[in-house]
């Protein structure tokens, strides 16, 4: 990982960097210790909202799907949105850990940690939501190709059989890749621990000590995992859009829905990132690690993925329009009608996709702390109408026009939505507070090594 | 302990614990030990597990309908139809929501006294003592009932000393009136539809279980076939609401209420004086009046003149009004539609129709005076609820004054709330009787398993009477042997002995005789005796005065027109949820009561859908929701009949309850004494309020999707439905050559066109095409028969185990309804209002289903006969399936739905009944197709099923009243299904999506669809007329549409 030019003096963004190893050490370090009052208050904030997302499926487990809005032919709704939303949000720790590593990208040191930890968590938020929106969700082993005397096998036709595997395969590699990346990291924290916590840094540090073999091995079984990770960000986002390009529904069945998907999922991961990662660094003071650099470069992400999604929202309608498909040209027309059931929810989510991000073409907006904060919390709202406006009002609108009918999320489906944010929140915030959230291995490189008599 | 004393310890003691882990008690646990134990002495007739069919007749009077009662281990499940009397086939939702009634857990079924339960001992002598005292005293002991008719009439007459009546709030009375007036005792006329070109109608609700004759709607089916005849009849309807029947209408003029009598005295005078007609009628046509009756109803003189001049060109018919037509007018309007008929001299209106006795509004109220003024001792109560019928509580007050009140049926409603003496009778599943639905046509009725409860025959019940009040006339016999005895005087009389003396007579009837049972047995297996039908045509011999003018109670601004319910009918349903939550045809509203508002009307009005109003009449006020609605004549405010039943009436008719547009009409009869409900003119406001009504329908046009499609009645009715080259050439929508691609892919086509066509139709598909070898079934539906009536989804309902989710489901729209009929509005080049379509929908079985391939776990799979599996028990509820149907007919289990006892008596042991988070659908009756392939294999058939077995295999096509649905094997060249599917009408639901589903849709005929022919010529429509089947001329798109 030794990059040639740690930090370009002439870099205008350039951070303020740790001047010793020791400080690195020590700011990091610094989290472990007595909570705040502030990070104690969001984890029971977290912690409240899970439990009641709980409660909510709990009802839903009890009675029956029928305590959400869906109804024929309406059958997937926030849900399967939240599913999307989430899984998406994991692909831009992905990009940033993995892609990022391998093109050399340098800004992506600060923010890469807590990027990944990110994607662990956001998939593992989303793998929630497969099972939960089942209607006999103790039934979900079924998908699973186990032996069995009946001899019942599952359908590998099906799109969601490929999610099982894209997802399952992507939830394994990114917790792996998280893990080896952190081990050099727990050794530190080992070191600057005592007792019992000690012990338990000790067994995940897997006996780390820093000798020259070792660093050989992790530098090879990290570039390894990067170029594993590297085509699922690309991968699992185009399969999980298969889900619903594979259906005949109009508004779904479409070829540019792999790439529309990915670059979705980037946009709406990269606001993600500025989300979490801005509270923390004022939260932790790491400013010093996390700043307007690594801001504006994600950012800059989101202006280039958001000028994909333009391009595809419009491709879709001119794709409608050329196609001359009555289907397809009807469900688009619809959904643009500003009077339409759904009419709202499409133009809240040009506007927060397309319209809001433009104001980060101006540098000043793009490293102001503010509108940053405020943008990218407006993309976030924008991917999670993206997902509504292609699920909910494709199936709202579909073939049959004597069934066509408009659907309204309940308490419940909100309460799960809700606890779903609780339960990301409550793994990030723990792991914030128990793990380094910023790579000191990576950090230290760019550190001016200790020299003697310096 | 060493590791190998460790490792035996481990393993012994884990072999032990693991054993012990799995004894016998689980198993206990989990499946408990159930003894199959035959019967020692099997019950007569029933082997366990399967069906028995008795062929009996439900509903009463003119709505009896000769049916054949499934029956499983001794409970009634089903109702299927009866083909060996002639009488038309069919199963309505009617006789079906019977089946409900039998099984409501709201039934009465003991008798009680005062609020107690009573034993039939006690309560006979109740009422024996109650009726004896009662005759002293010189009061009157009274029957008031449905419709009835057969012998039970005259048991019912002779016990009351004719104090017996028989009333429906359906507006027969009127119809019974006007018929003898004009041509003496013979009862109601009936219609011949059949050879009609023309159906006048006036508002009759014939398509509907609410009129009284169930077999106009195969007739008239038939009239609109061009497979009958060359022609396909006009429907001209002339009513304020165009509801379900008149929905029907090629055209509809939403005419005032309240004026059909004089547009039907103007016609009838212009079509006498077209035939030069001058025979009796002649003096009473002299009132008619084109430009009042034009000015009175808004329809516009031309339109009369031009609707009696078809009308006396060719072959037509002309219905009453019914319900729709029961205005001050309403025997005016019976006896100028009667006229109507006879002076054009078509002879489509014949004698023979209903002839049992139909009591009058004004009948009732002499009753009524009778009861107010304490001169009624006993009042039996049947079947009607006339404190829900009659307004101002008249009933209800007089029923204070009888002395004893009876109710001999055990559905309560708001009438025999107020009963003390409950003699709960059996219904049409467990009693033995008759009915007289046509004169000549006598349908038997027999029990099929012993009673549900501790009900009585009401002929048992009337006898016991009889003997107390007058025991020297009553009969000795039980009624059931009373009844026998009465049919016996029909069998065949036996031929005298060779050795006979000249004054041989045959011997008296002898029910006990071997011959007569056996006659009785065939009898009963066919559900009718023929006593001679009814012959010659009707002959006026009296006359009435036909002069009507507008005539309206009330001051309001708007007229109001009641209309019967489709399923709930005058409220007599309300309690069956079946009929409760079976979509209104028209408006898709489920439960509740709703008004139907012109779109203009409610502009004025400033009202959207779902606002509540409220309706002031001279009797009262009611509140309800606005459908605004375009099959309604301006400034009227149509409120269906059947609302506002309280909880006296039961559980479901108060969850449903909606308002009782009865209850707000003003006190009136018609001049003759008819029931009166139309002709009220009302004040309407918003009172800014939202409704709470319930509709499944979407979208109200197809939006070009080629679900309602259309071909030109005259273009039909020159070719007809032969097989032909150019499959759907009628239909003029653009699928021709994926049509004949499909059927090129289908097995049939395939083997007799091995080369040839394959090779010009092949194409390059992901899957391969399923290969279905011996059987594709298949159904064909035709759009031009349905009329929208209903019957199909609750015969579903009923066959399938659907549940029934409750009002407040379906307002998340959770209906579970395996078949639905869309209903779209289509306007057509010259139509003035919209033209309606009724598109039933169930599963298509599509070939390229996308249900299939989606689903995660396999739960749905194609089977070889081309049908979508749906395997409940693997299903674990993605919901992906429905997405994908691009018919949205997958219907999903929201919650686990109950069925409180006893209706889960009545469900198909056949069928699994499905559990929360299962997806659940159509598959054309899997359970009947297994049965009847396993019964011809029984019979060492290995042939496939021949097609008369598959016919009317299905729930739905079984009840079909007009034979709209037909289901067979395609690849059978001689069904149904593999002919239509090469007719010229065929089309398929979204045929250009490559599902190559299994349904054929008949395109409906319209006359208001004027194509454009291609090549500007016309060249093609003037061709196409001069060929005969079969030969080959280009389909219309193929040089315009591409």
């Amino acid at each position: 990982m030794a990059l040639v030019d740690p930090i370009d003096a002439n870099d205008p963004g350039r951070p303020n960097r740790p001047a010793t190893y020791g400080e690195t050490n020590r700011d990091i370090i610094r989290v472990l210790l007595k909570p705040t009052v502030g990070w104690a208050v969001a984890v029971v904030l977290a912690a409240i909202a899970m439990v009641y997302g709980g409660w909510c499926w709990y009802q839903q487990f009890t009675w029956g799907m029928g305590v959400s809005g869906y109804h024929p032919p309406i059958q997937w709704g926030v849900y399967i949105v939240t599913f999307v939303f989430w899984i998406g949000i994991g692909h831009a720790g992905t990009l940033i850990s993995a892609i990022l590593f391998l093109v050399r990208s340098r800004w992506r040191t600060g923010v890469y940690r807590a990027s990944e930890a990110m994607t662990v968590f956001a998939v593992m938020t989303a793998l929630l939501f497969p099972v939960l929106h089942l209607g006999r969700c103790w039934q979900a082993y079924w998908f699973f190709p186990y032996p069995n005397q009946r001899q019942l096998w599952m359908n590998f036709k099906s799109p969601l059989m490929w999610d099982v595997f894209a997802i399952s395969t992507y939830f394994t590699v990114s917790a792996v890749f998280f893990y080896v990346g952190l081990i050099p990291d727990i050794a530190v924290f080992r070191d600057h621990s005592r007792g019992l916590v000690r012990r338990v840094y000790g067994v995940l540090s897997v006996g780390w000590r820093g000798t020259h073999v070792q660093w050989h091995s992790y530098m090879g079984s990290y570039g390894f995992f990067a170029a594993f990770a590297a085509p699922l960000v690309l991968s699992v986002h185009s399969v999980v859009s298969w889900d619903f390009a594979m259906a005949p529904t109009p508004g779904w069945h479409s070829t540019i829905f792999p790439p529309y998907f990915v670059a979705g999922a980037i946009f709406s991961g990269c606001a993600m990132v500025i989300s979490l990662l801005m509270p923390m660094a004022y939260l932790f003071d790491w400013h010093k690690y996390v700043n307007t650099w690594h801001y504006e470069n994600l950012a800059k992400m989101c202006l280039l993925t958001s000028g994909i999604l333009t391009y595809a929202y419009g491709m879709e309608y001119f794709v409608g329009w050329y196609s001359q498909n009555p289907f397809e040209q009807s469900i688009f027309f619809w959904r643009a009608t500003p009077t339409a059931d759904y009419g709202w929810a499409f133009y809240l989510m040009v506007f927060c996709n397309c319209i809001a991000p433009i104001a980060w073409y101006s540098k000043k907006l793009r490293t102001n702390h503010v509108s940053l904060f405020i943008v990218a919390a407006i993309i976030n709202v924008g991917m999670w109408m993206e997902r509504f406006n292609i699920i909910v009002s494709s199936l709202a609108h579909n073939f049959d026009p004597a069934t066509w009918t408009t659907y309204a999320p309940t308490w419940i489906e909100w309460g799960v939505l809700i606890g779903s944010a609780g339960w990301f929140s409550f793994w990030f915030l723990l792991f914030s507070k128990t793990f380094p959230a910023i790579a000191i291995t990576e950090i230290k490189e760019m550190v001016a090594p200790p020299v003697r008599g310096h | 302990m060493n590791r190998r004393d460790f490792l035996k310890a481990l393993g012994l003691g884990g072999t032990v614990s693991a054993a012990s882990a799995c004894t016998l008690d689980d198993n206990v646990y989990f499946t408990p030990v159930e003894k199959v134990l035959p019967f020692v002495t099997r019950p007569e007739q029933t082997t366990p597990g399967t069906n028995s069919h008795f062929a009996t007749t439900i509903g009463t009077g003119p709505r009896a309908w000769p049916v054949v009662s499934v029956h499983r281990d001794g409970r009634v499940i089903n109702v299927g139809a009866n083909d060996n009397t002639g009488v038309a086939r069919a199963v309505t939702a009617a006789n079906l929501f019977e089946l409900q009634k039998h099984w409501s857990p709201d039934r009465v079924t003991a008798p009680r006294k005062d609020g107690a339960p009573a034993t039939w001992d006690d309560a006979t002598r109740e009422l024996v003592g109650k009726a004896v005292a009662a005759r002293s005293a010189g009061k009157k002991v009274a029957y008031v009932g449905p419709y009835r008719s057969g012998t039970i009439v005259d048991v019912l007459r002779t016990v009351t000393s004719g104090n017996a009546l028989f009333f429906e709030p359906l507006g027969l009375d009127a119809e019974a009136l006007a018929a003898k007036a004009l041509f003496g005792d013979v009862g109601l006329p009936r219609y011949l539809l059949d050879d009609a070109r023309m159906v006048l109608s006036f508002g009759a609700p014939f398509l509907g279980d609410a009129y009284a004759s169930p077999g106009l709607r195969a007739s008239f089916a038939t009239a609109k076939s061009a497979n009958h005849g060359n022609y396909v009849a006009r429907f001209v309807a002339v009513t304020p609401v165009k509801d379900q029947t008149a929905a029907n209408a090629d055209d509809w003029h939403g005419c005032v209420p309240g004026t059909e009598a004089m547009v039907a005295l103007a016609i009838a005078k212009l079509v006498a004086d077209a035939k030069h007609y001058s025979g009796p009628a002649t003096a009473m046509l002299a009132a008619a009046n084109v430009e009042a009756a034009a000015s009175a109803s808004g329809i516009s003189a031309e339109t009369i003149q031009s609707i009696a001049k078809a009308f006396a060109m060719e072959s037509a018919v002309a219905l009453p009004g019914g319900i729709n037509g029961a205005s001050a007018a309403a025997t005016r309007l019976a006896g100028a539609v009667y006229l109507l008929n006879h002076v054009s001299g078509h002879e489509t209106m014949r004698p023979g129709g209903y002839r049992g006795p139909i009591s009058s509004l004004a009948d009732v109220q002499a009753l009524v005076a009778d009861m107010q003024a304490g001169k009624v001792g006993v009042l039996l109560l049947d079947d009607v609820d006339l404190v829900h019928a009659l307004p101002g509580g008249t009933f209800a007050a007089a029923l204070a004054n009888v002395g004893t009140v009876v109710s001999l049926t055990g559905s309560p409603n708001e009438t025999n709330a107020a009963a003390k003496l409950w003699m709960p009778t059996h219904d049409a599943f467990e009693d033995w009787g008759d009915e007289e639905m046509a004169a000549g046509v006598l349908l038997t009725r027999q029990p099929g398993a012993t009673p549900r409860g501790d009900t009585r025959s009401m002929g048992d019940v009337l006898f016991d009477l009889w003997r107390a009040l007058d025991a020297a006339t009553a009969p000795a016999l039980s009624w059931r042997d009373h009844l026998w005895t009465v049919w016996a005087r029909f069998a065949p009389v036996p031929a005298p002995p060779e050795d006979a003396p000249a004054d041989w007579t045959p011997p008296p009837v002898d029910i006990s005789a071997a011959r007569t049972r056996q006659w009785l047995d065939g009898t009963l297996q066919r559900g009718m005796v023929a006593t001679g039908m009814a012959g010659g045509s009707l002959t006026v011999t009296g006359s009435m005065d036909l002069a009507s003018t507008a005539e309206h109670a009330g001051d309001g601004a708007y007229h109001l027109a009641v209309y019967a319910h489709n399923f709930k009918l005058d409220g007599r349903y309300a309690n069956e949820p079946w009929a409760q939550e079976t979509p209104d045809p028209m408006t898709g509203h489920v439960w509740d009561t709703w008004a139907l508002v012109h779109p203009e009307t409610a502009g004025k009005l400033g009202v959207r859908d779902n606002d509540e109003i409220k309706i002031t009449a001279p009797g009262g006020e009611i509140k309800v929701g606005v459908e605004v609605h375009p099959c309604v004549a301006k400034d009227v405010i149509a409120v269906a009949m059947g609302g506002g039943k309280t909880a006296a009436s039961g559980r479901y008719a108060e969850e449903g309850r909606g308002a009782n547009v009865l209850a707000i009409l003003p006190d009136r009869k018609d001049p003759s004494g008819a029931y009166v409900v139309q002709g009220v003119k009302v004040a309407v406001a918003a009172t800014g309020a939202r409704a709470n009504l319930v509709s499944t329908y979407g979208n109200d046009d197809d939006a070009d999707r080629n679900f309602a499609v259309v071909c030109e009645a005259e273009e039909w009715s020159k070719v007809g439905d032969a097989e032909t080259e150019h499959v759907g050439h009628l239909n003029g929508i653009h699928h021709m050559e994926m049509d004949r691609r499909l059927t090129a892919n289908e097995s049939a086509w395939r083997k007799q066109n091995p080369d040839a066509e394959m090779e010009k139709t092949s194409f390059v598909d992901f899957y391969p095409v399923p290969d279905h070898p011996t059987y594709r079934f298949t159904l064909t539906v035709d759009t031009n028969a349905c009329n929208g009536c209903g019957a199909c989804m609750v015969a579903c309902q009923a066959e399938n185990n659907l549940p029934v989710v409750g009002k407040w489901k379906m307002e998340k729209a959770r209906q579970l309804a395996w078949i639905r009929i869309d209903r779209f509005f289509a306007k057509h080049t010259d139509d003035e209002s919209p033209s309606v379509h009724f598109v039933p929908m169930m599963c298509q079985q599509c070939a390229h289903a996308p249900c299939e391939s989606v689903c995660p776990v396999l739960a749905t799979y194609h089977t070889i006969d081309g049908l979508n599996a749906m395997v409940y028990n693997r299903c674990v509820g993605t919901r992906y399936c429905a997405n994908a149907c691009p018919y949205s007919v997958r219907r999903f289990n929201y919650h686990s739905y109950v069925w409180p006892e006893p209706f889960n008596l009545q469900l198909n042991p056949d069928v699994v009944a499905r559990t929360m988070g299962v997806m659940e659908k159509c598959t054309f009756c899997v359970q009947r197709i297994r049965r009847t392939k396993a019964a011809y294999r029984a019979e060492g058939f290995t042939n496939t099923v021949p097609n008369e077995a598959l016919n009317q295999l299905t729930a739905c096509a079984e009840a079909c009243p007009s034979q709209a649905l037909s289901f067979g094997n395609l690849n059978d060249p001689e069904s149904t299904p593999h002919k239509t599917r090469k007719s010229g009408r065929n089309y398929l639901a979204l045929s250009d999506i490559n599902t190559f589903p299994a349904v054929n849709y008949l395109s409906r005929a319209s006359f208001h669809v004027h194509r454009p022919h291609h090549g500007g010529g016309g060249e093609h429509a003037a061709a196409s007329g001069h060929e005969t089947e079969g030969t080959h001329h280009e389909p219309a798109h193929d040089a315009g549409g591409h």
